[in-house]
């Protein structure tokens, strides 16, 4: 093996300084003799310097700061998904996933079969019939899925995550006795409100219940984080809890919602009648 | 809490040891994803489901091995995966080319500015690096990434990625030729435009 090979060899390590000392003094022999490897190595070296210079970009403090709150979400969706199996929808799509071709071929002529005799039927009946087959309007309201229902449940599993949250972060084991502390039943509570939280965040899938949805993932981790606090006094994980709440905002949050949803319930001021000017 | 610490605590489930050591890697992580993935989303991505995986699958953990090396392998393969999936790994350079140039600046193409104040610009130099960087191949980019900018010794970058040594000094010197070639740093230096 050439002198000039060998070196070639031992550059990275030379360059990076991992080179063994009793390597190095022939490696620093040969550079002084040969000009092309001393070239290479000076030429490698530089390249080196060149990309030390490059900067990676910081995608700053607040992602950092979300970081952890995200794959928390993440984990705590996975774990809701696992439990949960394919989804109906998953289920439908491996079916159909199966179908061959003039299944659909033929399912879509019969659909546009349907689709004429409906029309048909609508432009040759008696006018009367339409009363009797219901408006859109009519169609479209019983349809509907009913979205007060599942923000009166939020509602409710908000108000009792609140009661039991309040009983925790104002919980100071500074001068409270930490036995009379009832972790073991806010434990128990909590696995009962985190249980209901995954059909409650599936009711709220209308494009305005988005914020409601995330006050119901978040308020969800934090029970699961409850539930898994060690048995006995988990002073610390309890503070661990607090500053959860407190990093995430929950209490305002929950504020903001109640105010949301009492200005919602209240009547319009159109329904009330137009504000007189003696009134203001 | 120390590695110990984290590596038992892990072991029995414990959501604290989890976030402890999600807080200790993350930003290694994450770094080793945009290195290898190239756009800050996609970093995002993987490096989140680098921690998923590792929540997942803890027992799969060898024990007396590197915790962080351990994470650094996860790492490299979910974003290898990525780039499959995408369909976007970078277009490597030719071995031969890479030879022939090798020893000798006469094959290098000259890509410095005419004029060198233009050269100055941080943003032209790093958007030089960037596309340098792409033209290595990813275990190349890995090897280099993992020793020029997280620091590990060669025999660590082996233990990671799980190859020899003589593997990482040979994808190490090949992306750090490559390199070269593509930044034609002689003639950069050599117009003073890299301060």
């Amino acid at each position: 093996m050439s002198d000039c090979k060998k070196c070639r060899e031992h550059m990275i390590e030379a360059l990076y300084g991992e080179l063994a000392p009793v390597h190095q003094d022939l490696y620093d022999r040969h550079r002084a003799a040969c000009p092309e490897c001393e070239a290479e190595h000076a030429a490698l070296a530089e390249t080196l310097g060149l990309m030390a210079k490059r900067q990676r970009p910081d995608p700053g403090p607040e992602f950092w700061d979300g970081y952890w709150d995200k794959l928390s979400r993440r984990v705590l969706w996975e774990a809701t998904e696992e439990g949960r199996g394919p989804s109906l929808a998953g289920r439908v799509g491996q079916v159909f996933a199966r179908l061959p071709r003039w299944a659909y071929q033929t399912a879509g002529a019969a659909a546009l079969l349907l689709v004429g005799i409906l029309i048909g039927s609508r432009l040759i009946g008696p006018s009367g019939s339409t009363a009797t087959t219901g408006t859109p309007g009519t169609t479209a309201a019983v349809s509907a899925p009913a979205p007060a229902g599942a923000v009166a449940q939020a509602g409710d599993f908000i108000e009792r995550s609140k009661v039991l949250l309040l009983g925790l972060v104002n919980f100071d084991p500074a001068v409270e006795d930490a036995y009379a502390f009832d972790l073991g039943g806010k434990k128990a509570a909590s696995r009962v409100l985190a249980a209901e939280a995954p059909a409650i965040r599936q009711g709220l899938n209308e494009p305005g219940q988005r914020r409601l949805r995330e006050l119901v993932t978040d308020l969800e981790v934090i029970m699961m984080q409850i539930a898994n606090l060690e048995s006995g006094q988990d002073v610390d994980g309890v503070e661990l809890v607090k500053q959860g709440v407190d990093s995430r905002s929950i209490f305002l949050k929950i504020d903001l919602d109640r105010m949301a949803r009492d200005v919602r319930s209240a009547p319009a001021a159109g329904a009330a009648g137009p504000i007189k000017k003696s009134q203001v | 809490m120390d590695e110990d610490a984290i590596i038992e605590g892990m072991t029995r489930g414990d959501q604290r040891a989890f976030r402890e050591l999600v807080d200790r890697f993350k930003k290694k992580v994450y770094y080793l994803a945009l290195d290898m993935a190239g756009n800050p989303i996609d970093a995002e991505d993987i490096s989140q489901e680098v921690f998923l995986k590792v929540y997942r699958s803890f027992g799969t953990f060898r024990k007396g091995a590197k915790l962080g090396s351990w994470l650094y392998r996860i790492t490299y393969n979910a974003s290898i995966d990525h780039l499959r999936r995408k369909g976007s790994a970078p277009e490597a350079m030719a071995d031969e080319i890479i030879e022939a140039s090798a020893g000798s600046d006469a094959g290098l193409p000259r890509r410095g500015p005419a004029d060198p104040a233009e050269g100055l610009e941080s943003h032209q130099l790093q958007d030089r690096i960037a596309r340098a960087l792409d033209k290595v191949s990813p275990q190349e980019k890995a090897v280099f990434v993992l020793r020029h900018y997280e620091d590990l010794q060669l025999k660590d970058i082996a233990e990671s990625l799980g190859l020899s040594i003589g593997s990482v000094k040979s994808y190490l010197f090949r992306a750090v030729r490559k390199l070269r070639l593509e930044l034609g740093t002689t003639a950069l230096i050599s117009h003073g435009d890299v301060s």
